[in-house]
């Protein structure tokens, strides 16, 4: 394969690489990437490199502009890009630092199952989810709203599911931002964007969204995993959704008035899809309003399938989600912008911190996470690829000092959707999966075959960089065993 | 109808289209409809059902402007409606501004490949050559 990235790339350690400031006129800060030279082959080999370059021209960035490991081409930042910004120096906020999918994400439920209870059922059990878990594009959920609730779930998220019943005060406990970011702003959400999602909470959707049972495979941290209540062998089910057309229409309308803002603040960005305001500018605040309320659609959409699930299980094994110990590990947003305070040069500042396609990884001690994992560090939830592991990790110190408390946030792409398509056959990749103790069930079979594992960097191999970069470090991994794709 | 004239630009994460036109006016009926393709195909099975017929109608500063703006909301109706188009009239148009209708079926009568989250500008190319209209966009998939 040619590099299509000829830029220069100065190596910091063996997992620290600069793109200096001075590749090109405007550029602000470095570009740094966490990587190591084999994953770096692959990076090179599209336009994600150049587009940790343009996030580096941003007014008010701060340190450096990030690529983590599983960093790939997309429009504006590269997935895998962490950016701050800094609010008092006229930091900018950019949708397209986020991404449509607002607060897409992932969580982690427990349970005390074992493998070798289940193994013989997995099947049935892949079946009565897929039966019970809205799945697919355009797919509708059975937890239909009224305009008045859906306004409720955009200020109070995961919260508003637990007053209906769909969860306990534990879940929410056991979420980022505990499911209900502060800030939300209804008002303005446009009425294309309610008429979206109002039918689509409780939907997995579709592409690399996924529900999967997973088995615990190998413990790396036996304190963490103690503490995360995980151990070898043990059935873990993992759910991979955002905030489905409701965030795309957010996304979509703002990053488009954001252009005209680019004007009327005079900044410079080489990419229209950069499009940015001051975070204190009319425009910034507005944005962060409606951000705000589809990262809550998406917390609440989470809950709404954990809740669904549970129901799942309650019914194959007779007993009630609390018998079967399904409690919520946590629950990590995988695209936000998010206000936070970090050091920079030795002083704290008020940050925006973008994480497109990565995750927050806050280390231990640090405010907002969970009294329980204070010690340990935030859990951080890296899913793979449907045919490889998954992860469980925890925040560090190091992540707090060098990244904005950030990691890496999956596999990322290696190939495009189209070739998948091409080169990966249906019913082998199913067979295959099969030989390997897989089942899955899919309402589509395009997305499967763009999902296929091939099309994924090596997740372990990301990981490995994320832990030896001291960014997070592993708890433990999970195998999947069963998957339900959109 | 025939073959809608666009093929596929590769992108790691999400999907590019290279697509024609001989007019403004074709380039942008043949993008939308080179879209819902790849969104989805028609179920064999499905019954005959009478069009849904929506009025359209958009202004922009700009001609690229315009392209994307049209596309996005072809989208984000047809999510919100439950709707496929098919069948796209432009009644008026001109550089920056057009009014069109969009007609399409129930969505149940499709069969989905793949769902396109929005129309992005990144890459995006907007020109006219000899034998006339071309654009590259990339759809966030």
């Amino acid at each position: 394969m040619k590099e299509m990235w000829q830029g220069p790339l100065e190596k910091i350690d063996d997992r620290r690489f600069r793109i200096p400031r001075s590749y090109k006129t405007g550029m602000l800060v470095d570009g740094i990437i966490i990587a190591d030279e084999r994953l770096l082959k692959s990076i090179r080999q599209d336009k994600a490199l150049e587009q940790v370059v343009n996030v580096a021209f941003l007014p008010g960035i701060v340190k450096a502009s990030f690529a983590m490991p599983d960093i790939h081409w997309g429009y504006g930042f590269a997935i895998g890009g962490v950016a701050a910004t800094d609010i008092d120096a006229g930091g900018v906020i950019s949708p397209g630092g986020v991404g449509f999918d607002i607060n897409c994400g992932v969580r982690l439920v427990k349970t005390n199952l074992r493998y070798d209870e289940i193994k013989d059922r997995i099947e049935k059990i892949v079946a009565r989810l897929f039966s019970d878990v809205p799945a697919g594009i355009g797919s509708k959920g059975d937890i239909r709203v009224s305009p008045k609730e859906e306004r409720q779930i955009l200020i109070k998220g995961a919260r508003w599911c637990v007053e209906q019943g769909y969860g306990v005060e534990a879940d929410l406990e056991a979420t980022e931002e505990n499911g209900e970011i502060k800030g939300a702003d209804p008002s303005g959400v446009s009425d294309r964007a309610y008429e979206r999602g109002k039918a689509q909470s409780g939907t997995l959707g579709s592409g690399n969204h996924f529900l999967e049972i997973q088995a615990v495979e190998q413990v790396f941290d036996r304190g963490a995993a103690d503490r995360f209540g995980i151990s070898e062998g043990q059935i873990v089910l993992m759910i991979h959704s955002g905030s489905r057309g409701f965030g795309y229409q957010v996304c979509d309308e703002y990053a488009k008035g954001m252009i005209k803002a680019l004007a009327k603040y005079s900044i410079n960005v080489p990419d229209r899809q950069l499009a940015c305001a001051p975070v204190n500018s009319s425009e910034g605040k507005a944005y962060l309003g409606a951000m705000r309320c589809a990262a809550n659609y998406a917390w609440a959409n989470r809950q709404n399938l954990m809740h669904l699930a549970r129901g799942s299980f309650e019914k194959i094994f007779g007993r009630s989600w609390q018998d079967l110990g399904m409690d919520l590990i946590y629950d990590v947003a995988h695209n936000i912008a998010k206000i936070e305070k970090h050091k920079v040069g030795g002083k704290e500042k008020l940050l925006c911190v973008h994480r497109k396609g990565a995750t927050r990884a806050f280390g231990p001690g640090s405010p907002g996470i969970p009294a329980q994992y204070e010690d340990i560090g935030q859990p951080v939830i890296i899913p793979g690829d449907m045919g490889r592991n998954s992860y469980l990790l925890a925040g560090t110190r190091r992540a707090m000092e060098e990244t904005f408390g950030s990691t890496c946030h999956g596999a990322g792409r290696l190939m495009s959707r189209h070739e998948a398509k091409r080169r990966v056959n249906f019913s082998e990749l199913i067979s295959r999966l099969k030989a390997k103790g897989i089942v899955v069930m899919s309402s589509g079979r395009g997305t499967v075959v763009e999902e296929a594992p091939e099309a994924y960097k090596d997740v372990n191999e990301v990981v490995d960089v994320v832990h030896k970069a001291g960014i997070s470090k592993k708890v433990c991994k999970m195998r999947p065993l069963g998957v339900i794709k959109g | 109808m025939g073959k809608i004239p666009y093929e596929f630009i590769e992108h790691t994460a999400d999907i590019g289209i290279r697509v024609r036109g001989g007019s403004l006016e074709d380039l942008f009926k043949n993008a939308a409809l080179a879209m819902f393709e790849i969104i989805a195909e028609r179920k064999k099975s499905a019954p005959q059902s009478a069009k849904k017929h929506l009025k359209i109608k958009q202004t922009a500063d700009t001609t690229d402007e315009l392209f994307i703006n049209w596309l996005s909301e072809l989208l984000s109706l047809s999510s919100a409606k439950g709707l496929i188009f098919s069948d796209l009239k432009i009644e008026k148009m001109d550089e920056t501004g057009l009014r069109a209708t969009a007609a399409g079926e129930d969505s149940g009568n499709y069969r989905f490949n793949r769902e396109i989250k929005a129309v992005t500008y990144h890459g995006f190319k907007l020109e006219q050559g000899p034998s006339g209209w071309q654009a590259e966009v990339i759809f966030d998939v």
